[in-house]
């Protein structure tokens, strides 16, 4: 197995040597994450562009961490030549604090900012682009904040189809029902 | 011509007849549903047996047919098209997304009930429909066309401030121009 993941951990070592405070696994074949401090974020991002050659910006995603009070915002980078996936996470407070803005390495990642930046309220230094991105006249809080809760707000703004309250879980429609048992695959997904 | 009864009547099956087999559709591809519509037109299912095709503008279009999902931000674009379409106006909801929210029941941005917004004649329910389900509404409104039933359009100017009302909820920052007739 060691054998097949020869490059991975190469990839691992050569980062871990240049970041004296970076964690990071090798996840699967093709396919490495590692953990930074956000003030890390440019030299890594530089490091793996200018010399590792993993030019190609794919994405960047955010997660909330709402028990943590921190956002998570990962970058997937992709060597053409090595072929391999490297995702660089890094965590932020959620409130207080800013990432820096990359978007003078990869002009693209200028999308993605602003996307994060509304849809999770998350502010990058220095980022241009105007405040309103996807959503229109919106004044909540940001949607995809987990502290937003979506059913509540889909209830008090939208109109709700009679009929239709009977088709929103179906385990707990399954079990209020007298003599049915819950099936295998709803027990699989169950919440508790 | 005496205005009688039975003469109106005739006139009407003659207006509605002619309306029926004239349908040019606007088809307002917000969702998924945009996909059925390619092989509705053309030679695989044909609608223009039915005398439906497309049209290019709001203006000369009969038919609006809003196919899936609306978010907030296309519902403002749908009101703005069905405002300038010209009466008689038809509006054929596609798919289950514009009945009751379909699979997007409990997403922030977009609208569960179309028929609060813009009246609604005809829907096709399914996701999504197949062509032959499409047609079949069509044939439903030619038949609600025919018997004088699909008014839509008149429901819409006479209850316009409850419309209005319920757009005004979503469209927070009203830019379009008020209509009145």
């Amino acid at each position: 197995m060691t054998d097949t993941l020869n490059k991975e951990n190469k990839l691992l070592e050569v980062l871990k040597e240049e970041f004296k405070l970076l964690s990071g696994k090798v996840k699967r074949s093709r396919r490495v994450e590692v953990v930074i401090e956000n003030e890390q974020i440019i030299p890594i991002l530089l490091f793996a562009k200018e010399r590792l050659n993993y030019i190609h910006f794919s994405h960047m995603s955010c997660v909330d961490w709402i028990e943590e009070g921190k956002f998570e915002v990962i970058y997937i980078l992709w060597s053409p030549e090595e072929k391999i996936n490297l995702l660089i996470k890094t965590k932020v407070a959620r409130e207080g604090e800013d990432l820096p803005n990359i978007d003078f390495i990869w002009r693209q990642a200028n999308t993605y900012e602003r996307e994060i930046r509304e849809m999770y309220g998350l502010p990058f230094d220095g980022l241009v682009g105007r405040e309103e991105f996807i959503l229109e006249d919106w004044d909540e809080i940001p949607p995809m904040r987990r502290d937003f809760i979506t059913n509540e707000y889909v209830s008090e703004t939208y109109f709700e189809r009679e009929g239709r309250e009977d088709a929103k879980d179906v385990r707990e429609q399954i079990l209020g029902r007298t003599d049915e048992k819950l099936p295998d695959f709803a027990k699989k997904y169950s919440r508790d | 011509m005496a205005y009688d009864n039975n003469s109106q009547k005739i006139v009407d099956y003659i207006q509605n007849f002619a309306r029926k087999h004239s349908l040019f559709v606007l088809a307002y591809g917000t969702g998924c549903g945009a996909i059925e519509i390619p092989p509705t037109m053309t030679s695989r299912y044909d609608a223009e047996r039915f005398g439906i095709r497309g049209a290019a503008t709001p203006r000369q279009a009969d038919v609006l047919l809003i196919t899936g999902y609306l978010a907030t931000k296309t519902l403002k674009r749908v009101i703005r098209t069905y405002e300038q379409m010209q009466d008689p106006k038809y509006v054929i909801a596609f798919g289950s997304c514009t009945i009751n929210g379909g699979m997007y029941w409990d997403s922030y941005n977009t609208i569960n009930m179309l028929d609060k917004y813009i009246p609604v004649d005809v829907y096709i329910n399914g996701c999504m429909p197949r062509p032959e389900a499409v047609i079949s509404g069509f044939v439903k409104l030619q038949d609600e066309i025919q018997a004088g039933r699909a008014d839509g359009w008149k429901k819409y100017q006479d209850n316009l401030e409850e419309y209005r009302a319920n757009q005004k909820k979503i469209i927070k920052n009203w830019t379009m121009p008020d209509f009145n007739w």
